[in-house]
């Protein structure tokens, strides 16, 4: 079972209030299309699998604000050990939203190992609310709590994408940097 | 060459404002890490890879903190991509401590050469991050000077420390 990417993320921005909103690769793309907010930070160039471990730098830095990072399931491959630290250090305010299409979608669609659980890998990691959500309906019924119960939080959301992709056009970095910063009130 | 005092560094870091320590640390920081460890005033955290640790870091300053890493020249090459992304790219300032593994053998003629140590200085060159060389107490100074400079130019600069640091 999966759910459409963009219903995803219509569900999200419908619930999501004054969260840190982080997106990469393909979803950078797509979560303009349903969110304009100073909080939202779409940036493709943190290096192979690294979105996570930003908005875990983040979310230690600002304990008052929940930081929800949207990324894919082949990223997270690219920088496994991840896991590792977020069951170490992750704080109660990181939840990551791990869209798992088990393949390389940004490069083709190249497939890869397909029994992968990463709700095992992230349990086994040291990460105990980790969880799997099979469908739109459990998102839009599970929102509320993900966002209100201390984390961190770990959930894997099957999803497909039958949009069109718009095209990359990000070129700016140092500048969305400057955006979020000065929207989280950072000099 | 008898490396640089442990205890006279973190005092230097902490002077500068540092907040946290992002770290994997080598054979030659390990005196440094544990003075980190046991002093209450800087946040240290140990990741996995140093990619990671370059992106946590970036994620830190972003929200306001002020950290540094501390590094082996051998996970920094494997962390370029991230330094490219977190670092150069959008700008952030972020300040390096990194042991140049290949150093002390290079030095004083063992053979053979690690290769880590001739690829070091002209790899900062080509990502156009700047470094200064720190050996022992009396180049405690670079730290100041380079993590003055990362902050002024919002862009990443490096102290590359030859041999250990002393307990």
């Amino acid at each position: 079972m999966t759910m459409e990417r963009l219903d995803l993320f219509r569900a999200l921005a419908a619930a999501r209030r004054d969260e840190i909103v982080i997106t990469t690769m393909t979803a950078t793309l797509q979560w303009p299309l349903v969110s304009r907010h100073e909080l939202d930070f779409d940036f493709l160039a943190f290096g192979m699998g690294h979105a996570a471990d930003f908005g875990l730098g983040l979310a230690l830095a600002r304990p008052e604000r929940k930081v929800i990072v949207l990324k894919g399931d082949g990223g997270l491959l690219m920088s496994l050990g991840s896991l590792v630290t977020m069951g170490r250090y992750g704080p109660p305010n990181l939840l990551i939203l791990l869209m798992e299409n088990r393949g390389f979608e940004m490069t083709g669609g190249q497939d890869f190992a397909p029994d992968v659980d990463f709700v095992t890998l992230a349990r086994g990691a040291g990460i105990e609310k980790a969880e799997r959500i099979e469908d739109l309906a459990g998102v839009e019924a599970e929102l509320p709590r993900l966002l209100a119960e201390p984390g961190p939080h770990f959930v894997v959301l099957p999803v497909a994408n039958s949009e069109l992709l718009p095209p990359v056009a990000h070129t700016d970095h140092a500048g969305r940097v400057t955006n979020l910063r000065r929207a989280l009130g950072v000099s | 060459m008898t490396g640089a005092s442990a205890p006279r560094t973190l005092d230097m870091l902490k002077a500068l404002g540092f907040t946290d320590a992002v770290s994997i640390p080598d054979a030659e920081s390990r005196h440094l890490y544990q003075a980190l460890i046991d002093d209450p005033g800087i946040e240290v955290y140990l990741p996995t890879r140093e990619g990671e640790g370059i992106a946590l870091a970036a994620g830190l300053w972003v929200g306001g903190r002020r950290p540094f890493l501390l590094i082996q020249n051998t996970g920094l090459m494997e962390a370029g991509d991230a330094l490219r992304g977190c670092g150069i790219g959008p700008g952030i300032p972020l300040f390096l401590l990194v042991g140049w593994r290949g150093y002390p053998g290079a030095t004083t003629g063992a053979l053979p050469i690690d290769s880590a140590y001739p690829y070091t200085e002209p790899l900062f060159g080509a990502w156009g991050v700047p470094h200064r060389r720190l050996m022992g107490d009396e180049d405690l100074d670079v730290i100041e000077e380079m993590a003055t400079l990362a902050a002024d130019t919002s862009m990443p600069a490096a102290v590359l420390y030859g041999y250990g640091f002393t307990p």
